[in-house]
């Protein structure tokens, strides 16, 4: 079924990934470069950038590139609930084309297509987070970080499909849609960011914006193959973000490269004035630290001291992830790294923990979806019933399971046997990891207990399910930056499944995970993270 | 409200917080289940007064709290999977936390309150736009006030 996609006719114009020698570019301005950077081989965005300020290609090719590739896989891996109007996306690129023909500055995510997951509100596009609820809502404004890469030049091409409001593993939990993985069509691709994940994997977009809760970023790039980066708690504004458990969400990227997952995070990081909880503290530039494969020494990780966390690798975790992780762990004791266990004794109270906090937090912050001031509206003539109705009506079942636990939780006499709980747990998480990266410079895991498993598999199994995301869900505790990067296959589809590596830092340590990430990317040999969907039939 | 039917959802025969939790509701699950869920973390002796003050899951009471109308096929549906995921919630119960504090959330940063300066949203017929039912210069619900 698949092999009948055609390469669209402007692929052969634009590789879907660059192993060119270094070429220098310019960052800031087609008339004016002010810095130069030797990363086009390791990045899409800058690779783009190049070809686009050096007019070998134009923005409108470029567009056409990604939208024939949109349209041509979009049937078999639906990752999208909106895609946007092609000729509003072709003025946009046209638009950039006419700047660098005139030499004006082009913002540096110039012409590049980017994907967002649709519980991040986009003006005058539809906003659904995936539930019936808000069917057909228009956001009146754009969160603050789809309006920084607007800002930069970025082109929205859709929205992505989710668990409905973030709240699933799969994506399965969507009021609209199952999206499937690149690498079998008969897997889930993750979640909650599944389309989002899936998309980049599939070279929909070159970037996408997720969102993670307990892991909805990091999961699904380990189970698509690509790189998922979720920032420190406050980094980035959710101003815009359909909030779902308020001390645990944050707004991650995905791109095919640790390169490309650093520039994008650099464009929506900061304070913002709409976000309470975003921090002040100045953003490195991230990429400022990469150099270029050719340039690195033998040993460019010398001394630095990686933690594996013991219980990670446990018993219940699938074998082929446990040695996918153990051959990252020695491939960063190749590159100087000293590797020692850790153990987080606490880790396994996160899952409740976390569950807890989730739940809780979502019976309050869902009850403003009550039909009222927007989405669906039930009709009834009495209030309460209009309430009840609409959301009767609006809900999925996995969210009025996780509203009502909540609400269990949150009861008169109950708070402190749950919720308090749940918080002194949280403490006692942050002290753990606190004590394990004052030892050492970084932590590794595996991102998920195993790879993609199949569509409908854990369904109707919430504990199951839940199980799943045990190795993410306590970095979300304790607000920490970590890093998912594709490392390894296990056995499954027609040519393995991939298994991501996640790094995880110190609190507004970025730059780190990204800087040791993107040297383990450049030295891992051997693999090759586009799904055969893509690079078979695409690019040849 | 119709305790027959609530009465059926009361799970207190097997509801009971243990400092290992069985998964003994569900069969299906138990076997499958990963080692790493179940709470090796060191735990206190569990106090009969802590798990009687605390009621299982009363369905309708609850989704009449949230808001919610459910079906009778989804009250079936959910009354044990809530069950099982209260039940495992129940673990912390036996975790000793004494002298701990909560923390009520990463506490990375933040508190970076904006001033409280009210400010003009530019874009009013579109929030306007996404009112479902509205008479200017009203949004419309049905009655409030009950004559009872």
């Amino acid at each position: 079924m698949l092999s009948t996609i055609q390469p669209p006719r402007y692929l052969s114009r634009f590789p879907l990934r660059r192993r060119t020698k270094c070429r220098s570019l310019h960052i800031l301005s087609s008339a004016e470069p002010a810095t130069k950077t030797y990363l086009t081989d390791q990045s899409q965005i800058l690779s783009i950038r190049d070809l686009l300020l050096s007019r070998q290609l134009s923005a409108v090719e470029l567009t056409h590139s990604y939208l024939d590739r949109l349209k041509q896989t979009e049937p078999h891996i639906k990752c999208f609930l909106h895609v946007s109007d092609p000729d509003k996306v072709l003025r946009q690129a046209q638009e950039i084309d006419d700047k660098i023909k005139r030499n004006e500055e082009v913002g540096p995510l110039a012409g590049i297509p980017v994907a967002i997951k649709d519980n991040i509100c986009t003006a005058d596009m539809p906003s659904t987070g995936g539930s019936h609820i808000l069917e057909g809502y228009r956001p009146p404004f754009d969160a603050t970080a789809v309006k920084r890469l607007k800002d930069l030049g970025a082109i929205v091409v859709g929205k992505t499909n989710l668990d409905e409001f973030g709240m699933g593993s799969t994506t399965e939990a969507s009021a609209f849609k199952v999206t499937a993985n690149p690498w079998d069509l008969s897997r889930v691709p993750g979640g909650s960011s599944g389309g989002s994940a899936a998309s980049v994997s599939a070279r929909q977009c070159v970037v996408s914006l997720g969102s993670d809760t307990g892991g909805s970023v990091r999961q699904p790039a380990s189970f698509c193959g690509v790189v998922g980066l979720k920032p420190t708690y406050g980094r980035v504004s959710r101003f815009g973000l359909m909030a779902y458990a308020s001390s645990l969400d944050v707004i991650g990227c995905f791109g095919s490269s640790v390169a490309d997952s650093g520039i994008l995070l650099h464009a929506i990081s900061g304070y913002d004035s709409l976000d309470a909880t975003s921090s002040k503290r100045e953003v490195p530039d991230f990429t400022s630290q990469f150099t270029s494969a050719s340039s690195l020494q033998s040993r460019p990780l010398e001394g630095l001291r990686v933690g594996l966390i013991r219980e990670t690798v446990d018993a219940g975790v699938d074998s082929g992830v446990k040695s996918a992780i153990q051959g990252a762990a020695a491939h960063l004791e190749q590159l100087g790294c000293i590797l020692k266990e850790v153990s987080l004794p606490s880790f396994s109270l996160g899952l409740p923990a976390y569950y807890i906090l989730a739940s809780s937090e979502s019976s309050s912050n869902l009850s403003r979806y009550d039909g009222v001031r927007y989405g669906n509206q039930a009709s009834s003539d009495e209030l309460n019933a209009l309430y009840e109705e609409s959301r009767a009506k609006g809900f999925g079942s996995e969210v009025k399971m996780r509203i009502l636990m909540g609400t269990y939780a949150l009861s008169a006499g109950y708070y402190d046997a749950y919720y308090k709980r749940a918080q002194q747990v949280r403490t006692i998480i942050r002290k753990s990891f606190k004590a394990a990266l004052d030892e050492n410079d970084i932590l590794i895991s595996p991102a998920a207990p195993s790879a993609a498993y199949k569509i409908g598999e854990k369904k109707n199994d919430p504990l199951a399910m839940y199980a799943g995301d045990i190795m993410t869900v306590n970095v979300n505790l304790a607000g920490l930056p970590a890093l998912v990067l594709p490392c390894g296959f296990v056995e499954g589809g027609d040519v393995g499944l991939p298994v991501g590596l996640q790094m995880i830092g110190a609190a507004f340590d970025e730059e780190k995970l990204l800087k040791v990430g993107h040297i383990f990317e450049q030295t891992l040999e051997g693999y090759n993270f586009v799904p055969p969907l893509i690079s078979n039939a695409a690019f040849t | 409200m119709a305790m027959g039917s609530s009465r059926a959802l009361l799970i207190l025969s097997n509801f009971k917080f243990k400092p290992t939790v069985s998964f003994s509701s569900s069969s299906s699950s138990s076997k499958s289940f990963p080692s790493f869920i179940r709470n090796n973390f060191r735990t206190r002796n569990f106090s009969a007064e802590t798990s009687s003050s605390l009621q299982p899951p009363d369905l309708p009471r609850l989704a009449e709290t949230a808001r919610i109308s459910l079906a009778p096929n989804e009250v079936e549906e959910f009354a044990p999977k809530i069950r099982q995921v209260v039940g495992w919630f129940g673990q912390l119960q036996a975790v000793d936390l004494d002298n701990v504090e909560p923390a009520i959330r990463a506490d990375t940063e933040g508190d970076n309150l904006r001033e409280d300066v009210p400010e003009t949203f530019e874009n009013k017929e579109a929030l306007i736009a996404s009112v479902p039912s509205y008479k200017e210069p009203y949004i419309k619900v049905p009655k409030v006030l009950n004559k009872e």
